[in-house]
């Protein structure tokens, strides 16, 4: 318990170093890329829907400007500050989750708290609270990760609540992502690779005993099959993707060009939100497409390396959450609107229309760049 | 303050490059497959459906080709017109009531069906009305722009005007609300007339609208060609005309056919079907009978329905070429000629009949029971003597008789470029030579009975058999014109084959002439004119043995000049009511009426024969001024008699006035003094009368006689028409047209 408390004493200093440029230079890159190709996906739907081409965009660009003074703020603050805010945030996170419950319904699901005019997901809070108790507690007790008691039952523990409450808002993607970074975090920490192929296997069991149940076999098993072959219900289920697939396809290999999109005209729903994608396949093609996925790639990588340089454990541990966050849900949404996995409402960071996301994303990018003016990168 | 231990190590190190292998190769790796499968491999798949969502294609309506007459008259051309429509998404509730008023008022149409289409948001679009004329549409949108409401637009389309109403309709046929040939030349040149439509193509939304931010590519309209058709249309004016009065006179029950062909060429010159329609308005009914019994069934749906459809297939159809009949005795011409051309027969053979000829051990009559007695060939055609052509064809033999109906074109379709040509029902070879069957097929098919052919076919063959021997494809279109007027094609005339020899066909005209001259054909006469020709009457033995009422097909086949045919004329009558004992005689003088009017449009100059000029008109020259005997002794010269009246030395009047025409020898009143207004006589009631005592009557009357027809020196002529009914009181000297009627020109079947 000696090293909890140092690690709360440490003081509130101005971080010495340099930031990490090139990190900083991706996720501006990333930010602009986002920012124009979703303003592209989105006018159509703005007019005919809000009756104005720039709806989205402005709102977008307010909540990236506050975005953007956020992740300056935090850069520069020592990233070591956040272990004091480990259990606050955790508390916190646990609260909204319980407080969603009480919000209005939307589209059958209770995942926003509306306040003040304004609306926000706490699975956003609560991914980036997961990552950041977990570093926490994994760098605090690292040296005894290989056991049952410290290494896996206390993080079980906390993912089951975090589970419980989200699956049932409901909300599947943001479950899995929740998990997933756990998993990851404790993976890195350090825990006994035999706790992971238990857990794998409990899971699957657990998978099973649900299959057993017929409402959800069925509700399941009709997703899957929809998910196999979108076109046997077209107008409901399989419609959004079956749009996708359309714009997607209809990219070929250059591309409509930037603007030209057909399918953002209503054909598509949400095309600002977690099918932009699909948009983007559209109008850049095939090639504009996997750039884009490589300049993901090159900023997982970067914010990897500066995890593997991070001073210590709980910077390292950070900093691997937060860019696995980026990676984990990249992937999945590029998933889903290519109907590689079933369709499941998970949104593309930097891009998706979503302020409050965009604001926190960027926030967190900020204690990246904190973490890596600590490292022994060379900073170009 | 860090704690050394609390760096990373290098096992976390590795766990981490796990990890991001796992996102970057694992994660990306996936979907930027699946993006190379969607976007490259089945790309074509997905975007050929995003398109089919996408773009809305709007036809461009091409120009539908002219159809003109052999001289440049307007048939059937195309006209723009415009459909009204509404776009309901941008009319309120107020406008709606508003428009209702309007368009009511400018339109025509109901006050609930225009709120109903204004209301209606199911489709972006609503059809208020179609085919609105220039004027009519100015005034919608005049209205719309007064009232401000911007709902409302007007599409192009066409509209098929026939200037000349029913005129051919049964040739020309209709288009459709497409603007699709539906019947016709219109339908059968369709493809021609079209052109091909082009298409606006332009990208929409998912609800339908236009984008503000618009794609938007044409395609030009290729306009349709134009037809020359072989028809005259003043030609088919006359064709028409007499057509249409012999169905109303004659009351003909099942319409009556007429075609007029150019026998050296195979073009049609005049082709119609009696009672027809107006194809400016082909789905009313145009018969009032038959209109009011369709109407009758209203209330009953499904009959009124069927009813109606029914009278309107039967008004389309163009029974020249899709009604196959029993010719009757018009065929003869064709079994003439084989035997003829065969050898079987020659001029000089004679030909007994006892008014009747035996078929085996079956008794077949002859159409005059006493019989003909001896007759030469060309006697038995005069008289169209059943059983010399019995004789004829049997000498021909079945197998030859088959070659050559088939030669003459009458087992397949005459290959005319107008839709719905049928194929009549004939004998097969195989019963033709049968000697057990010959009653049924060559005896009675030698007369024109037992088979089918169709108008056109029929009046073909003639031409064939008088045109010096070749049968040429009939055919109405004569060129196809870009839609600048270019020739794009002239369809020349085509030669099928040589049928019989020159030599062959001389003789049949020969023959044929004297049917006019002297035989059962003499109410087609026109003095001046070589005309043949041969009657038939077929019996319609199917009908009775259905119906047990025996009903006829009345023809007539008139071919002119006879020293060089040029056209032959066609006229079927299907089931005139014979109201008097001259009903068998109704088709030749049709006949005689349109070549009368036709040859002298074709420019044929009149040849008189001396006999014929002595009873020709004289044209009377005013002698009103003239001392009284000098205008006597002038009307002698001319021909006429002269008859002074009153005591004054001067001509003050004259009945007949001057500028009319008179027979030779008709008497002119020259009046010297004022009896002339009160000097009435009463016409006496000739009908019926024998021809001298006809004229006798008239003459007695103080009226002069013109006389029309078969004439008053055939001893059996009877009147059958007076110009001025009986008791009208009319000027002494008033010239009376009588018609003569020969009673005794029956004809067989």
């Amino acid at each position: 318990m000696e090293s909890r408390t140092t690690a709360r004493r440490a003081s509130i200093k101005r971080a010495k170093g340099n930031i990490d440029l090139t990190f900083l230079v991706l996720v501006l890159t990333l930010l602009v890329c986002g920012l124009v190709l979703m303003f592209s996906a989105s006018y159509a739907y703005a007019y005919y829907y809000e009756g104005n081409s720039f709806h989205y965009i402005t709102r977008q660009l307010v909540w990236a400007g506050l975005g953007l003074g956020a992740m300056a703020f935090l850069s520069t603050w020592d990233y070591h500050i956040w272990h004091r805010f480990a259990w606050l945030a955790f508390g916190v996170t646990v609260v909204m989750l319980v407080i969603v419950y009480f919000m209005p319904e939307r589209n059958g699901a209770h995942r926003w708290i509306f306040i003040a005019g304004q609306q926000f997901q706490p699975t956003e809070i609560a991914k980036f609270s997961v990552v950041l108790l977990f570093s926490h507690m994994i760098s605090l007790n690292h040296d005894k990760m290989k056991t049952f008691q410290y290494g896996i039952l206390p993080y079980g523990i906390i993912l089951v609540i975090y589970a419980g409450l989200i699956i049932f808002e409901p909300h599947l993607s943001a479950t899995i992502l929740i998990m997933g970074l756990g998993v990851v975090l404790i993976f890195v920490g350090g825990a006994s690779l035999k706790w992971f192929g238990l857990g794998m296997a409990g899971g699957v069991s657990l998978a099973a005993v649900a299959m057993m149940i017929p409402s959800i076999n069925e509700r399941a098993m009709y997703r899957i099959n929809v998910w196999k072959d979108p076109f046997i219900d077209p107008k409901v289920a399989g419609f959004q993707t079956i749009q996708s697939l359309y714009a997607i396809g209809s990219g070929g290999l250059m591309g409509a060009g930037i603007g030209n999109s057909r399918q953002k005209y209503l054909f598509l729903p949400e095309p600002q939100n977690d099918f932009v994608f699909a948009i983007i396949c559209e109008e850049l093609g095939f090639v504009g497409a996997v750039l884009i996925i490589l300049l993901f790639a090159l900023l997982i990588c970067r914010g990897f390396m500066i995890a593997v340089k991070a001073r210590d454990r709980f910077g390292m541990l950070l900093a691997t959450g937060l860019t696995a966050q980026v990676g984990i849900q990249t992937v999945l949404n590029i998933a889903v609107v290519t109907n590689t996995i079933p369709n499941t409402g998970i949104s593309l960071p930097f891009f998706s229309y979503g302020g409050s996301a965009l604001s926190m994303l960027l926030a967190q990018m900020g204690i990246i760049l904190s973490i890596s003016r600590q490292t022994a990168l060379e900073k170009e | 303050m860090v704690l050394l231990s609390n760096l990373p190590d290098s096992g976390s190190r590795r766990r981490l490059l796990v990890v991001c292998l796992c996102i970057i190769i694992a994660g990306f790796g996936l979907v930027i497959y699946n993006l190379f499968n969607i976007q490259i491999r089945q790309g074509d798949f997905y975007q050929q459906r995003a398109i089919a969502q996408q773009l809305r294609t709007t036809p461009i309506t091409a120009n539908r080709g002219t159809i003109y007459d052999r001289n440049g008259n307007t048939l059937a051309v195309s006209a723009t017109v415009w459909t009204v429509l509404f776009s309901p998404h941008d009319i309120t509730d107020e406008q709606a009531v508003v428009l209702a008023d309007g368009m009511s008022e400018i339109l025509g149409v109901d006050r609930e069906f225009v709120i109903e289409k204004a209301k209606n948001k199911k489709n972006y679009y609503q059809i208020v009305k179609k085919k609105v004329e220039k004027e009519t549409a100015d005034k919608v949108i005049a209205f719309a722009a007064e009232h401000e409401i911007a709902g409302v637009s007007l599409q192009e389309d066409s509209k098929r005007y026939y200037p000349y109403g029913s005129l051919g309709s049964s040739v020309l046929g209709f288009v459709n609300e497409e603007n699709q040939g539906a019947y016709g030349i219109e339908s059968y040149y369709n493809n021609t007339l079209s052109g091909t439509p082009g298409k606006v193509v332009a990208a929409k939304n998912a609800w339908g609208t236009d984008m503000p931010f618009s794609y938007q590519e044409m395609y030009a309209a290729q306009n349709g060609n134009s037809l020359v058709l072989t028809l005259d249309e003043t030609i088919q004016h006359m064709l028409d005309k007499h057509l249409e009065t012999a169905v109303v006179e004659h009351k003909v029950r099942n319409r009556a056919a007429g075609i007029i062909l150019d026998v050296k060429t195979g073009e049609i010159l005049g082709m119609t079907t009696k009672p027809d329609f107006d194809p400016n308005a082909a789905y009313e009914i145009a018969d009032p009978v038959m209109k009011a019994a369709v109407e009758a069934l209203r209330g009953n749906d499904e009959e009124y329905q069927k009813a109606l459809n029914e009278a309107r297939f039967q008004q389309w159809n163009n029974k020249c070429i899709s009604e196959p009949y029993e010719p009757g005795s018009v065929f003869k011409i064709i079994t003439l000629a084989s035997g003829l051309e065969v050898g079987a027969v020659v001029p000089s053979n004679h030909f007994y009949c006892p008014g009747f000829y035996m078929v085996g051990n079956v008794k077949k009559g002859c159409w005059k029971t006493v019989g003909h007695g001896d007759q030469d060939l060309a006697a038995a055609v005069r008289n169209s003597c059943n059983p010399a052509f019995m004789m004829v064809g049997q000498r021909i033999g079945g197998e030859r008789f088959y070659d050559y109906f088939s030669n003459f074109g009458l087992t397949e379709t005459t290959g005319v470029d107008l839709p719905g040509e049928a194929i009549g029902a004939y004998h097969t070879k195989k019963a033709l030579t049968n000697p057990n069957d010959y009653e049924n097929s060559l005896t009675s098919s030698s007369f024109g009975q037992t088979f089918k052919v169709t108008p056109l076919q029929l009046v073909t063959a003639v031409a064939a058999a008088v045109n010096g021997g070749t049968l040429y494809e009939p055919h109405i279109v004569k060129q196809i014109l870009d839609p600048d007027g270019n020739i794009v094609q002239t369809i020349e005339p085509k030669a099928k084959r040589q049928v019989v020899s020159a030599e062959t066909s001389a003789i049949v005209c020969q023959m044929l002439e004297t049917v006019v001259t002297e035989g059962s054909g003499k109410n087609a006469y026109i003095p001046g004119y070589r005309i043949g020709g041969k009657t038939g009457t077929s019996e319609k033995i199917d009908q009775y043995n259905k119906t047990g009422e025996m009903r006829n097909v009345l023809s007539f086949v008139g071919i002119a000049p006879m020293d060089d045919p040029q056209v032959a004329c066609l006229v079927m009558l299907d089931e005139p009511t014979l109201v008097n004992e001259y009903g068998s005689t109704i088709a030749a003088p049709v006949v005689g009426s349109i070549l009368a009017d036709v040859l002298p449009y074709l420019g044929m100059e009149k040849v008189y024969t001396q006999e014929e000029l002595e009873k020709l008109d004289v044209y009377v020259e005013s002698q009103v001024g003239k001392v009284a005997h000098d205008a006597q002794s002038y009307y002698t010269r001319e021909g006429l008699n002269a008859k002074i009246i009153g005591g004054g030395g001067t001509v003050l009047s004259q009945i007949p006035a001057a500028g009319s025409t008179v027979p030779k020898g008709s008497t002119i009143m020259l009046y010297t003094d004022e009896s002339a207004e009160s000097d009435m006589v009463t016409v006496p009631d000739v009908v019926g009368k024998g021809g001298l005592v006809t004229n006798k009557l008239i003459l007695n009357s103080g009226l002069n006689i013109k006389i029309t027809g078969v004439g008053i020196e055939n001893e059996n002529a009877v009147a059958a028409k007076q110009s001025l009914s009986a008791g009208t009181q009319v000027a002494r000297g008033t010239v009376i047209t009588v018609d003569f009627a020969d009673t005794t020109l029956r004809d067989s079947f």
